[in-house]
């Protein structure tokens, strides 16, 4: 019936002013008002709401981005940084300089943030990133920040340092919260750190020098006897008498053999001799096959079946140690050797090694400033009496010295001997793993905190 | 006083309710125009900011996948034991593939439609005169470890040509954008 009604009074003549007319009249210039009262009421909406949630969707979701990408940046250049770190005065010049190496922007392939679009470390437009230089730490707790003034400045201890923090600050732009409390000049800046270092002792060691030295004292945890800073002779073992002496410039002799490492099923450098300088010249070379190129804490090892000890008075080495000595000494130069020329294949065997930027006879290990290519990571065995039964204690390192007034060492030399300077755990190992042991000291590998 | 004639039904015997009645409904009607208009005026926008608001962020989300998968494949890459970079045959295509279906080969791949041959993998070795980094060539002098090359220094894995990802917004047709993330890790294995 309303409708009725209503259809009646706009029926009605124009000039007689009704009741409802006059309603109309009122209520049209209220609508006016209200229909631009919607629109700011929807304004007003979008703005705070509206804009807050789309907020969240857009610029949260680009600064958590952000963050990611400056937080893998940031862990790459820690890791760069903590492998240059080997415990001598120059490791954190040169670790330094590998974390810039880390984002450069070679073959445009630099470390990016925001969806890759700008260089860490480079500005775009308003925005900017900053990579701090790293901090470095004695403790992995120290990097991380857990110790000391919460991740204040780096600290200034004496030890050698261990571990890495780096920092990189960076603006995220704001699109929607700019118009909010949050991030008003259309930024917010981002920091993000991450923390590397060298690692609790190693296990299982690969890519070492896979040489058995035994323990002078098995029951020393710390240095199995040894005198860190001590220049040794290392000679291949032999047995009766007369021993060989110690080269000029030590007063020691250390015997040690070749773990048995050889891979028969190699198709290239197939060679027991090439094998071995390949040893020498790089470490244990790399395989799928963890017993090829690892060394265990806690196994038994055996010597190289053709390089097994000979009589002191033959006065002469198996091929393989000679082997080893002509790939040692590719640490110090290029070329070949005179002697080494007969190992097969030699010539591209060698070809990639480098030798180590600092080559000179070094006293003090912390003034030594080559990128440890001279350092040795050699097994410690509890005796090598019995070279079918020797038992890996740990690792320990040496930095290869070149013979007295020369630049290398003689690779010829009829008892297998070489000196180098026992420097205890300084350089992080290539590869390994934790598992399967107990030690408490000894070299290990790069790792990231957190 | 026409309109206020009684009616039959004996409405008319409530005079001051009529008038209003009519008006409130008249002017309701167009009052509810008016808001259907601005509604309709505002729809496009509010739905062109919603529906962008979830794309931008299926972008970011899909960015920040790939991104964490390239830094995935990059770190297990460099931390590998005897990797040759340099055969047919290695480690880096299982990675790879590793990574693009989380270790489940019949499942779900990560990123719809994403191919191992997208991602490329790249090694670096650190020139110490020039203090750059260059591409390590397959060769004993470079990184081909089985030719008695050395491992080399940094990994890259990038998307060269980009993962292709297109915002679907209604009413709008956009052209696929190209996703190239690129991480670099410093090489740690042997």
């Amino acid at each position: 019936m309303a409708i009725r009604s209503l259809r009646r009074t706009r029926a009605a003549p124009a000039g007689e002013p009704s009741p409802s007319r006059v309603g109309s009249r009122i209520h049209a210039s209220v609508r006016g008002r209200r229909s631009g009262a919607v629109s700011i009421q929807m304004l007003v909406i979008l703005v705070t709401v509206l804009f807050g949630f789309m907020g969240f969707a857009v610029d949260l979701g680009r600064l958590y981005l952000i963050r990611a990408e400056l937080k893998s940046a940031a862990n790459s250049m820690a890791l760069a940084a903590a492998t240059q770190l080997n415990g001598t005065d120059a490791a954190q010049g040169t670790a330094s300089t590998a974390a810039q190496t880390a984002r450069s922007s070679s073959g445009g392939f630099e470390l990016r943030y925001d969806f890759g679009s700008t260089p860490v470390g480079g500005t775009s437009g308003n925005f900017g990133s900053v990579v701090e230089e790293p901090q470095f730490f004695e403790t992995a707790d120290g990097a991380t920040g857990l110790e000391g003034t919460g991740g204040g400045a780096a600290a200034t201890g004496t030890g050698p340092m261990r571990h890495v923090r780096v920092s990189v600050t960076a603006d995220a732009p704001t699109i929607f919260w700019r118009f909010l409390q949050v991030g008003q000049e259309g930024r917010v800046p981002i920091r993000v750190q991450a923390a590397a270092g060298v690692s609790a002792p190693l296990c299982v060691a690969c890519g070492i020098e896979s040489l058995a030295v035994a323990a002078l004292d098995a029951s020393d945890a710390d240095n199995f006897g040894l005198l860190a800073g001590t220049r040794y002779t290392l000679g291949y073992n032999c047995t009766g008498v007369p021993q060989p002496a110690a080269l000029p410039g030590a007063t020691q002799r250390l015997a040690y053999l070749l773990i048995n490492r050889l891979n028969d099923a190699a198709t290239t450098f197939a060679d027991e001799a090439t094998q071995t300088l390949r040893i020498g010249a790089g470490g244990l070379p790399g395989s799928t096959v963890e017993t090829r190129s690892c060394v265990n804490v806690n196994a038994v090892e055996s010597v190289w079946a053709a390089a097994t000890p000979l009589q002191c008075n033959q006065n002469r080495v198996a091929a393989q140690v000679t082997g080893l000595l002509c790939g040692l000494a590719s640490r110090f130069e290029t070329g070949t050797f005179s002697g080494c020329e007969n190992i097969a294949e030699i010539d591209s065997a060698l070809q990639g090694t480098q030798p180590d930027t600092d080559v000179a006879d070094v006293e003090d290990y912390t003034g030594y400033t080559g990128n440890g290519r001279r350092v040795l990571t050699l097994a410690i065995v509890d005796a090598i009496t019995d070279p079918t039964a020797m038992t890996v204690l740990g690792f320990r390192q040496f930095l290869l010295e070149p013979v007295a007034n020369s630049t290398n060492i003689t690779p010829l030399d009829n008892n297998g001997r070489f000196n180098a300077l026992y420097i205890g755990s300084q350089m992080p190992l290539k590869q390994g793993r934790f598992s399967g042991c107990s030690i408490s000291a000894g070299p290990g590998k790069v790792v990231l905190h957190q | 006083m026409m309109a206020k004639a009684p009616l039959p039904d004996g409405r008319g015997s409530e005079p001051v309710s009529e008038p209003r009645a009519s008006a409130r409904g008249f002017l309701d009607r167009r009052r509810r125009g008016a808001i259907i208009l601005e509604t309709a005026m505002w729809i496009p926008i509010m739905v062109l900011l919603l529906v962008g608001m979830v794309e931008i962020a299926r972008f970011t989300y899909t960015y920040y996948s790939l991104q964490k998968m390239l830094y995935t494949i990059a770190r297990l890459v460099g931390t590998g034991q005897g990797t040759n970079f340099c055969s047919e045959q290695n480690s880096v295509t299982d990675t790879v593939n590793f990574a693009l279906n989380g270790g489940n080969a019949e499942g779900q791949p990560i990123i719809q439609s994403l191919q191992a041959a997208q991602i490329q993998v790249r090694v670096e070795r650190y020139d110490a005169a020039s203090g750059e980094l260059a591409q390590c060539e397959c060769s004993a002098t470079g990184c081909d470890t089985e030719a008695g090359g050395r491992p080399p220094d940094y990994v890259v894995v990038s998307i060269p040509d980009g993962y292709p990802l297109r915002l679907s917004i209604p009413g709008l047709n956009l052209d696929p954008i190209p996703l190239r993330p690129q991480v670099r890790v410093p090489y740690g294995g042997t």
